[in-house]
């Protein structure tokens, strides 16, 4: 008879000599080929430091089954307890319409003066009822575009009409406004002033040059000089904390990750997110200017992360916020509320979309299929379905039951799977299959790159740089964290 | 606890009573002592009066003589027995007053500071009396044991009657966390609604066999099953961890196993024991100089608060730990037990340093030294 019991778990040969081992709730270790080949055929000795290691980690047990599985559930519920409250992001487009021609911008936006793109009061007002029928106590609105403020009357409308039906019900309610900054005046900064739950999440793709080529504005305007001067207003106005930003990767600023980087420090940004460009829809002449092969990607976001890691050590306080939420889901119990790194996928149950005419879809790329003639992913709208229609219906329940990583082919043996996230809708939009085939998806190539370049620096143990993770992870400054005397 | 050995005159019983050193007329509490260096003849509002040797023969009544009187403290509560004796059961001026709720227990550490006890008298009654004397204005109360849990209803009782008469009283209750184990005793806790109660459990390593090696039963998933169920009724839970020669190595994996089992703690106390009782006679077993083991405390400590979760050293000396460990360092012992030892005089840092246990005199680290500031 064996003398312990062997718990599910996920390997994967770290490198050469070192086997990277997990379980089911994503706590791992590394150990030597040898003892690995001893654990599985069950003939590691108990006084071995890697016996207590597994068996600290309920990867193996010698005695009470019952109770470490009792400990698995409550760690896997802890771990999967972004399920708990349902939808609390709610994305809606005020208006398709827009002033700039981002170099990335996929088919979905239109021109200035095009007409009927902009959404109306009575779309707007079964929109906001529709929101808060969902039962999360948190509940996020984020208005985008197009560019959300040429349509600003229907952001005031949906802004007023929530926080007169939150009174009554008061949920963590929250506004984010998705905007380039262009349009934003004095006028529209002191209505927002007035509500303490409005933030601005704006773009910025690097310095002058970097910027301006990849998101020229319409009018033919240097769109960096407008963005610098209302950035300056708008924090002046509504507080520094209340403006964040966002950069795209393009094959025109891949290569300057650092610059990008200084000019984000330079403007007083404590985080930037090096986001890659989902590169779908792209005519192929396009695709050679605006993309680049994820493998490039995933180089150039490694040699930019430990930029940003030498900055920390300098003492600048400044996160990568991807590491961050994938180092939350690496070394910590809980999980985060990243709606595009979730398994079950986050779409419909934990963000949504409302089309400017109403349309629901389960998530940004879903709509944007839509605009290029595939309705494949349409939820329902506002006008015709009810929430339970749109929300609890058997066609959200199928996406998101193929969206399991736990029970996908080749995802359910990874062993960073737990780490991981499915994206059904990315997948069909790539490949055509809303099954993810790990081999094909570029998103596995980068997820599995990133992850494990960010497990080769936790396994060196380095205390600065563990400093520096558990700094971004808990939000909190680098000499909190030394806590020196 | 502290004690004061004198002369008794008139005490043919125990007394309990709380100390007053202001002779004032408009006093009508039976339970006050009081304490004078120029007593009256006669009183009548006392139930004992607290004096100086010299006063022998010359006052009447119920009498305590003793040369220490300085050392008692206006709403001290003090037990005096008929063998000359005062046990002072509560010190006003301390933040380190406990209840023993019974010497009891249902573990039998192998570091433990008490003896083992086989039976004893019901402790309730005095328990309640003590409440009902200390004062509203008492920051910190300990409930300790043995295992507190054990009484069962005498336990809610306690705890219930803290509630009445301490309001602003936070309280901290030492356990082993078995009883916990059990949904309806740990519901019925959190149904008295105690608003500053902290259960402190001890929890000695990270896998079952050495836990229960160190309490020497089988406890460990039943404390387990308690962490949880007090987490399910949001109690406040402490967890309490005496480094000792069978759990140091892992010091720093027993602070993972909190972290990712835990999360919900709202402090960790990493301990140095107390070398009397069990500890003492099982020296051999479980002494280990704290100097050898403050890597593995530093990986454990540094571990933990990087990951923003609550932690503190109790019960070690300043000079055996790296200085960037300084500040999870409280004076936590006993203020009745505590003392420095003669290498301690000059050291410059002293007035920060916990210093000893009583205990200690006879074990503790060969690597004690003065620090400059």
């Amino acid at each position: 008879m064996n003398k312990y019991q062997i718990l599910p778990f996920k390997f994967t040969r770290f490198n050469t000599d070192t086997v990277f081992i997990t379980n089911e709730v994503g706590e791992f270790l590394f150990i030597s080929n040898e003892d690995f080949e001893k654990f599985v055929s069950y003939k590691l000795h108990d006084n071995n430091k890697t016996y207590l290691d597994l068996k600290s980690k309920h990867i193996l047990t010698d005695s009470s089954l019952t109770s470490v599985i009792n400990m698995l559930s409550v760690k896997y519920r802890t771990k999967k307890s972004f399920l708990q409250n349902f939808t609390s992001l709610h994305m809606v487009v005020s208006t398709l319409r827009c002033n700039s021609k981002c170099i990335y911008c996929q088919v979905s936006h239109k021109d200035l003066c095009d007409k009927g793109y902009d959404m109306d009061k009575n779309t707007a007002s079964k929109v906001v009822d529709m929101i808060f029928k969902s039962p999360s106590p948190d509940i996020k609105i984020e208005f985008q575009g197009g560019e959300p403020l040429l349509n600003f009357d229907i952001i005031k409308f949906i802004i007023e009409r929530s926080i007169k039906i939150n009174k009554k019900i008061n949920k963590n309610l929250e506004f984010v406004i998705c905007t380039n900054l262009i349009l934003i005046t004095d006028s529209i900064l002191n209505y927002l002033k007035k509500y303490n739950n409005v933030y601005i999440s704006t773009s910025l793709d690097g310095p002058d040059n970097l910027h301006s080529n990849n998101r020229p504005l319409q009018s033919g305007e240097n769109s960096y000089s407008i963005f610098i001067q209302n950035l300056t207003k708008t924090r002046q106005i509504l507080g520094k904390h209340k403006v964040d930003a966002l950069m795209t990767t393009t094959g025109l600023n891949i290569t300057y990750f650092a610059e990008v980087i200084d000019e984000y420090i330079r403007l007083g940004f404590n985080n930037i997110f090096l986001r890659s460009l989902n590169p779908y829809g792209f005519a192929q002449k396009q695709r050679e200017i605006v993309g680049y092969p994820i493998e490039f990607f995933i180089e150039e976001y490694k040699k930019a992360l430990l930029y940003i890691i030498e900055l920390n050590k300098k003492g600048i306080y400044f996160i990568e916020s991807f590491a961050c939420l994938l180092l939350t889901k690496i070394l910590t119990p809980f999980p985060t509320y990243f709606v595009d790194l979730q398994s079950p996928a986050g779409i419909g149950i934990s963000g949504v979309i409302y089309d400017y005419n109403g349309n629901v879809y389960p998530s940004d790329e879903s709509r944007m299929l839509a605009a290029m003639g595939d309705n494949k992913f349409l939820l329902g709208n506002v006008m015709k379905n009810s929430y339970n229609e749109i929300f609890n219906g058997d066609y959200l329940k199928s996406l998101i039951k193929s969206s399991c990583l736990e029970s996908l082919p080749g995802c359910s043996c990874c062993a960073y799977n737990m780490f991981c996230g499915a994206d059904p809708i990315r997948h069909y939009s790539e490949h055509g299959d809303i099954i993810q085939n790990p081999i094909k998806s570029n998103v596995c190539k980068k997820n599995k790159g990133i992850i494990s370049f960010l497990l080769d620096l936790i396994r060196k143990d380095n205390e600065e740089i563990n400093n520096i993770f558990w700094s971004w992870i808990t939000r909190r400054p680098l000499t909190e964290i030394k806590r020196c005397s | 606890m502290k004690e004061i050995i004198g002369k008794v005159q008139n005490i043919g019983k125990e007394i309990i009573g709380k100390i007053t050193k202001k002779d004032s007329l408009i006093r009508f509490n039976k339970k006050l002592i009081l304490v004078t260096e120029s007593p009256k003849k006669r009183y009548t509002r006392y139930q004992a009066i607290i004096t100086i040797p010299t006063m022998i023969n010359k006052i009447d009544g119920v009498v305590f003589y003793t040369e220490d009187i300085e050392s008692l403290n206006e709403e001290d509560i003090v037990l005096i027995t008929p063998d000359g004796r005062i046990s002072v059961l509560y010190q006003s001026n301390s933040y380190h007053n406990v209840l023993l709720l019974t010497n009891l227990c249902n573990c039998n550490c192998i570091m433990c500071p008490q003896q083992k006890v086989k039976n004893e008298n019901d402790m309730t009654p005095l328990n309640i009396e003590l409440i009902s004397l200390m004062s509203k204005k008492t920051k910190q109360l300990g409930i300790t044991g043995g295992e507190p849990t054990l009484l069962g209803d005498n336990f809610f009782r306690i705890i219930s009657e803290c509630k009445t008469r301490l309001p602003e009283t936070s309280i901290e209750v030492l356990s082993n966390g078995i009883k916990f184990k059990d949904f309806e005793f740990t519901k019925e806790l959190a149904l008295l609604e105690h608003p500053d109660l902290l259960i402190a459990i001890s929890l000695y390593a990270d896998t079952d066999n050495a836990h229960n090696n160190i309490i020497q039963t089988k406890g460990f998933y039943d404390t387990i099953e308690g962490f949880y169920n007090l987490a399910l009724f949001q109690q406040k839970i402490e967890i309490r961890v005496v480094i000792n020669a069978l759990n140091y190595k892992r010091l720093p994996k027993l602070a993972e196993f909190i972290y990712h089992n835990f999360p919900f703690v709202y402090h960790i106390a990493m301990m140095g024991m107390e070398p009397t009782g069990l500890a003492e006679k099982n020296i051999n077993k479980v002494w280990i100089d704290p100097y050898e083991y403050k890597n593995e405390l530093r990986k454990a400590i540094i571990y933990l608060n990087q990951r923003d979760m609550n932690v503190s050293i109790y019960n070690h000396q300043l000079c055996l730990l790296p200085e960037e460990l300084w500040p999870y360092a409280r004076k936590s012992i006993s203020t009745w037990k505590n003392l420095y030892l003669n290498e301690c005089t000059g050291c410059q840092i002293k007035d920060n340093c916990g210093g000893f246990f009583e205990s200690s005199r006879k074990y503790h680290s060969k690597y004690i030294h003065l620090l400059n500031k």
